[in-house]
This record gives C-alpha cells, sequence and structure tokens, in this order.
C-alpha cells in the first residue's frame, strides 16, 4: 500500500473525537469492515498487543498497523496521519488561550460534539464485541475485565497479561470451542 | 526548568501510567504545579479540556503544555515523547508472530481478545461517567447511539444532527 493511502486512511482516523476510542472507531471502520485490510480478531489483537506497550494505545496500534501495510515508511506515514489533526489543533487553542476562555462556545460542547462523539466510540465497542461474543470463554473474560477495570481500577496491561495467560492454560484454537 | 527536563518527565511519566492520561495528569500537577511553580492547575486542565475538545489522540495535552512553557519546540518535543515509546510495538509484534500458531499462543490470543473488549467497554462506562452530566448531553449521546447503530448513518452525520438538536435544546432551555 502507497504511503499516502496510508497517511490518509490516519489522517482521516486522527480526525475522529473522543481520543484514542473515538479513533479505534474510525480506524476499525476503515482497515476491518470497509477495505477488510485486517481482520477483526487480527484488528483486536493488535489493539491488546498496543495497549501492553508504555504509551498512548493507538500511538502503539499506528506502529504495529502502519508497519504491516508499509514496513518502516508506513509508520512514519502512520503516525504523522494519526497526529497532525490533534497536534495542529490543540497547539492552535493553546495559542488562542487568552481569546477563548469564558466563551459561551466554549461551554456548549458538552451538550453537542462531546456526547455525540461518544456513542461512536459505544457503537464501535457493542461492533468490535460481536466476534467475542459468540463464544463463551471470550466473553466470561471480557466481564471479567471489565468489573476488574471499572471497579477494582486494575492497570489495564495486568488485566491482559492475566487474561492471556488464563486463556493460554485453559483454553485451546477457537475451532475446538 | 530546561526543555530537557520537560521532556525527560514526559517521557517517564508516559511509561509509568502507560500513556493513560487521567492517570499521568496527577503526576504533572505534583511536579509543574505544586513542585516547580512553572505552571498553574489552570493552564493544566486547560491543556488537558483542550485535549479532549479536539481531534484525535487525547495525549495532545503534552504538546499543549509544551507549548505553553516553550512554544512551538517545546510542543513539537514533547508530541514525539509520547510517539516514539510506539516503536516497542515492533519487536511485540514479531515476537508474537513467531509464536501464534503454538496451542498456548492461540488460548493466549483468545484471552486478550475476551479482556480487551471488556476493557474498551470499561473505557466506554468512564468516559460517559465523566462527559453525560447532563440532561441535554444524555439526550444527544441517546440520539447518536440510535443514529450509528440502529440508523447506521455515516460518522459526519452522526455527529452533526444530534449536536444541531443539542444546539437548538440548550437555546430553547
Amino acid at each position: 500500500m502507497s504511503l499516502g493511502r496510508i497517511f490518509w486512511i490516519f489522517f482521516r482516523a486522527g480526525l475522529a473525537f473522543g481520543g484514542g476510542l473515538g479513533i479505534l472507531a474510525v480506524l476499525e471502520r476503515q482497515v476491518v469492515t470497509r477495505r477488510h485490510i485486517v481482520t477483526r480478531e487480527e484488528f483486536l489483537t493488535t489493539y491488546a498487543l498496543g495497549r501492553i506497550v508504555p504509551t498512548g494505545t493507538m500511538t502503539a496500534v499506528a506502529v504495529g498497523i502502519g508497519h504491516r501495510l508499509g514496513g518502516f515508511g508506513g509508520t512514519v506515514a502512520a503516525l504523522l496521519g494519526l497526529t497532525l489533526p490533534a497536534f495542529v489543533s490543540t497547539v492552535g487553542l493553546t495559542a488562542a488561550y487568552r481569546q477563548l476562555q469564558d466563551t459561551r462556545g466554549f461551554a456548549l460542547l458538552s451538550v453537542t460534539l462531546l456526547p455525540a462523539a461518544l456513542s461512536l466510540v459505544v457503537a464501535a465497542a457493542v461492533n468490535l464485541a460481536r466476534s467475542a461474543i459468540d463464544r463463551r470463554p471470550e466473553m466470561v473474560l471480557a466481564v471479567a475485565a471489565l468489573i476488574a477495570s471499572l471497579l477494582f481500577h486494575v492497570n489495564p496491561a495486568i488485566i491482559l497479561l492475566a487474561s492471556g495467560l488464563g486463556g493460554a492454560l485453559l483454553l485451546g484454537p477457537p475451532t475446538s470451542a | 526548568m530546561t526543555l530537557g527536563q520537560l521532556v525527560g518527565l514526559v517521557l517517564l511519566f508516559n511509561a509509568m501510567t502507560f500513556g493513560n492520561g487521567p492517570v499521568m495528569i496527577p503526576l504533572l500537577r505534583e511536579s509543574l504545579v505544586s513542585g516547580r511553580g512553572v505552571l498553574t492547575t489552570d493552564e493544566l486542565l486547560y491543556a488537558f479540556t483542550v485535549a479532549r475538545i479536539t481531534p484525535g489522540p487525547a495525549n495532545s495535552y503534552v504538546a499543549s503544555i509544551g507549548y505553553m512553557l516553550f512554544g512551538l519546540p517545546g510542543a513539537a518535543l514533547c508530541a514525539l515523547a509520547v510517539v516514539v515509546p510506539g516503536y516497542l510495538m515492533l519487536p511485540l509484534q514479531y515476537g508474537y508472530g513467531l509464536l501464534r500458531s503454538a496451542r498456548a499462543v492461540s488460548g493466549f490470543t483468545r484471552g486478550l481478545i475476551g479482556a480487551s473488549v471488556g476493557l474498551i467497554f470499561a473505557a466506554s462506562i468512564e468516559m460517559a461517567r465523566g462527559s453525560l452530566t447532563t440532561p441535554g448531553s444524555w439526550i444527544v449521546f441517546v440520539l447518536a447511539i440510535v443514529a450509528a447503530t440502529v440508523l447506521r448513518w455515516n460518522t459526519l452525520l452522526v455527529l452533526l444532527v444530534p449536536s444541531a438538536i443539542g444546539l437548538m435544546l440548550s437555546a430553547l432551555l
């Protein structure tokens, strides 16, 4: 795949609202649902590996998918595309700090774009869950991970490693399930 | 404080928290606001908010902080500091690829997939707690969910139509 194409896919993902999960939603649509570049399972595995890397998850996912699509150049194209919209708009708004503070438009974001962006995140989560949801062990692990993260604030990396180790000990390849 | 020290702090805190913004903010407040007094709490919150309302990765607040303290070079270097560790993904993915056909590893993969679905839902719920605080925001959220899942509208429409309705509601109320 050409570097321009990789840049464009990640640039569109980088324009997503809602932080990492918003980006995940757009990326899932672009590379899994629409273009079938990676399977849903590979996508989720990349996401899981990305969470283990000690930096922003989508940064690591961009490196992982960018490398698959275009080698080292692909990683640079993916990272540039992903971070450019955030960098330009964040630095622009920081420069405009004094002027924007206390304006009404700023407060209106919380009843317009932000909740709408959240819906995209939830829709993506449901979409990704579909591949795991028809197998019982994955379901149980998903619910356990949800509870461990939400109620007990266990570090996501620990949850993933524990769940992976549990799977390695108790589960075989998906076909046997 | 020098630019090098700031970049060092960002690198360290980012690695310690796995790039988790809400966890990193208390660390940055401790060292930049309470410790050295180079930023005010308001400025730190502004950086965090701006990163959340702008598109793209929420960790772009480090660019905002870098800009406040050292201008454009500060913004660029801080942004770079949270991007470069992403390259650890390559050896991780490579090692994983070598092993993936082993039975234990495919079980490990199933465990990872199950847990990552759970973690995505957990993160969604955390975000909903933080941002769905008014009736108006709930209305927009529910409308957008219907548009995205039942009506299957494209992303732009899912964002714009419920937002416009939210805008009208807040003008009426």
